[in-house]
């Protein structure tokens, strides 16, 4: 089926393009996820759920637009997670066959005993394996940053001031995670547990609070806490004002409203609301908060295995078209105009159907589209897709790997 | 059945340029000329040898398989140097030669040795940088360490000097004493009268003949140039019983055409005579072949100096 040899040889012409091309996303998915902070986007909004209107109009979005696989495949996979390893597929398609013929350099794998079609099957064979190893590698990293940075993968059970407010109370993490009155009947625990939170004490039982009614949280908010809810971000906008701070980065960071009288007096002012309410509002959303930033780590490990599985099977499918151009032609130009030119349109017309309902169509004109990242982020429905990326992979490498079984080589 | 056997071969590229119905039978052990001038078809035929072009019309038998659809399994008997050298990726020479002989299966690197200090070639240099000569030097290297049977070898004295194309032709003829199968094509006379068995000339795609050089290196009929110091002198031979192909009186000047068997009366004539000079003219392949094209040349309109 392959050739051991011209594989080993390949590999060895190649690993170093390899490497620069898997490095550097893997690197750049990392640092995505590491400067990732579910506090800040969560923030973020908040504030533009609180803009009338805006709420409604992206309504469940919010939910899938914030999380750190929403970041990962709306972003990274269409942008550095796209380019580079384009550029690899493009520059190693043409080398793997039309510029090996187009210089004439194939005329030494073919004066050997070695069949075209084993030759052409192990060049299409080495394309794959390095796309997937690349994939492969970026998922690992990915991993280990997900891991290292949010414990998203392990241990989640138990957050920084469960741990700590054990450590304290002398039990084991499972049973202090079961039971937080626990924490909460020990003066020592709070006070612990709030540090590894890095938030106040008040706002670490309101938490706690929280957290053990998670449950009975109705969803709808009512009048009521609507009316709370304008009054609550009236007196955050008097408070930002007497920080000098941007609004929006003041609600990433309300707890600046307590340590600071002056802008204290300025929300209690502008929200017409008493200190002492408005106080238990902030620490209220503040807890609140912190319950969604256990959410937002609520890391998927599923929906990140399949959006790296779109990707490979996107990059699957392109490269069968650039492998097919460079099997097709004798002269690099000519591979290289259309393995090069029909994956850019491609990301081209994704990037525009993106820009507005006008150029939605567009979408329609790409092969990009098929990975659909947004649904494996709201875990809709993505498999057909995957199916046809497949598909149309398999067929056009089958219809390169035949073009160069048949065509005549000016070698 | 002759050993590489090229029948009605046709390969159309337009504008009269490929090859159209060719007709070869090359024996084992034979040494094969293939010349004529650049774009005459050459290469295309060595291609369709090697199995990278599929003949449009016509078929190619090497010991008894198809070069198009046995290419693969051809390459187990075939060396073969490319007419244009282009190497694929490699540090240095030696690196080259390996990575080749990796593919071909082979293991022993003595014979690719031999060649290599006949040939004074240094592989270890950076394949990139090599002069053409070295470059042609290594892609001969690659084509002959394996011992294979049939050598095709396109052009493959471009970029020698004169100096190692003599020792390449000691190793061709080495390699023939081996009773190797060896088919190379060239633009010169001189290279092939000297090495082949046989040399056929193409032109514009098509076989115009096919001669054994023996024939020509053996020739009985030779011919000779005579200058006399006087005037009467040469009137006077002029009259002798001779085959005179031509005569200048201006310059006391005779060509005259002498049978092997006739040589000792032609010297007993000439003792008589008062001569300035006595010259033998070669007779040559290229001369065989100039004479041929002029005959096809004047049977197509008058286009005699191709060559």
């Amino acid at each position: 089926m392959f050739c051991k040899t011209i594989f080993k040889q390949t590999l060895n012409q190649n690993w170093k393009l390899w490497m620069i091309f898997t490095i550097i996303p893997t690197i750049m998915s990392m640092l995505i996820i590491t400067v990732y902070d579910p506090k800040m986007v969560q923030g973020m909004m908040n504030m533009i759920q609180n803009v009338p209107g805006v709420g409604d109009i992206l309504g469940d979005r919010i939910e899938t637009m914030s999380s750190l696989l929403a970041m990962l495949g709306e972003n990274f996979y269409m942008l550095p997670g796209y380019i580079l390893p384009l550029i690899y597929v493009i520059m190693t398609a043409n080398s793997l066959i039309a510029s090996q013929v187009d210089r004439g350099s194939m005329a030494y794998i073919l004066s050997t005993p070695i069949k075209r079609t084993k030759v052409v099957r192990t060049q299409a064979f080495y394309l794959i394996t390095a796309i997937f190893c690349t994939f492969l590698v970026i998922t690992t990293f990915g991993f280990v940053a997900v891991q290292a940075k949010h414990n998203a993968l392990w241990g989640q059970a138990y957050t920084a001031d469960v741990k700590a407010a054990s450590t304290v109370l002398n039990f084991d993490n499972d049973t202090v995670a079961n039971d937080l009155t626990l924490i909460l009947n020990n003066q020592d625990a709070v006070r612990a547990g709030a540090k590894a939170r890095g938030i106040d004490d008040d706002v670490y039982i309101v938490y706690l609070g929280l957290k053990m009614s998670a449950a009975e949280e109705s969803a709808a908010p009512t009048e009521q806490a609507k009316e709370m809810q304008e009054k609550l971000m009236s007196g955050i906008v008097a408070a930002a004002d007497a920080l000098d701070m941007e609004a929006a980065d003041l609600t990433t960071d309300m707890s600046k409203i307590k340590g600071n009288s002056h802008a204290m007096a300025a929300a209690v002012k502008a929200s017409g609301l008493p200190q002492e309410l408005f106080t238990a509002f902030i620490n209220r959303q503040l807890a609140t908060d912190e319950i969604t930033f256990d959410k937002g780590v609520d890391f998927s490990v599923k929906g990140y295995l399949m959006i790296n599985l779109g990707a490979f099977l996107m990059f699957f499918a392109i490269s069968s078209i650039s492998f097919l151009f460079s099997c097709v032609f004798n002269l690099t130009k000519n591979s290289l105009a259309l393995g090069a030119g029909i994956p850019i349109a491609f990301f081209i017309f994704h990037l525009m159907s993106q820009f507005g309902s006008s150029l939605e169509n567009l979408k329609y004109l790409s092969l990009n589209t098929l990975f659909a990242a947004h649904e494996i982020v709201i875990d809709g429905v993505y498999i057909p897709q995957f199916i046809a990326l497949a598909v149309i992979g398999s067929v056009l490498y089958l219809v390169g790997i035949k073009v160069f079984k048949e065509k005549d080589l000016p070698l | 059945m002759p050993y590489i056997e090229i029948s009605g071969i046709k390969k159309d590229y337009g504008d009269g340029r490929g090859n159209f119905d060719l007709n070869l039978s090359i024996e084992r052990g034979e040494v094969f000329g293939f010349v004529g001038t650049n774009g005459a078809g050459k290469t295309t035929l060595i291609r369709q040898m090697m199995g990278f072009l599929r003949p449009e019309d016509g078929s190619i038998k090497i010991n008894g398989l198809d070069s198009w659809e046995d290419s693969a399994e051809l390459k187990r008997y075939i060396g073969y140097v490319p007419g244009e050298i282009a190497f694929p990726d490699a540090p240095s020479g030696t690196v080259f030669l390996r990575r080749q002989a990796e593919l071909l299966g082979l293991k022993d690197m003595s014979r690719a040795d031999e060649i290599i200090n006949k040939l004074q070639l240094d592989p270890t240099a950076n394949l990139k940088r090599m002069s053409k000569g070295m470059k042609q030097k290594t892609a001969i290297v690659a084509a002959f360490m394996a011992d294979f049977d049939i050598l095709i070898l396109d052009e493959p004295t471009t970029g020698l000097d004169p100096l190692m194309r003599r020792e390449f032709v000691e190793i061709l003829n080495e390699e023939k004493k081996k009773g190797k199968t060896i088919f190379m094509s060239s633009h010169m006379f001189e290279e092939v009268e000297h090495t082949c068995d046989k040399v056929a000339l193409i032109k514009e795609g098509r076989i115009i003949a096919v001669k054994d050089t023996l024939e020509i290196r053996h020739n009985t009929k030779k011919v000779y140039k005579i200058e006399f110091s006087s005037a009467e002198d040469y009137k006077l031979f002029i009259t002798e019983a001779f085959d005179f192909s031509e005569q200048r009186e201006d310059y006391q000047q005779v060509i005259v055409k002498i049978n092997d068997t006739d040589i000792n009366r032609f010297f007993s004539v000439l003792k008589n005579y008062h001569m300035k000079f006595l010259t033998e003219i070669k007779y040559s392949l290229e001369q065989y072949f100039k004479n041929l094209y002029s005959l096809t040349g004047e049977n197509q309109g008058g286009k005699s100096d191709v060559l």
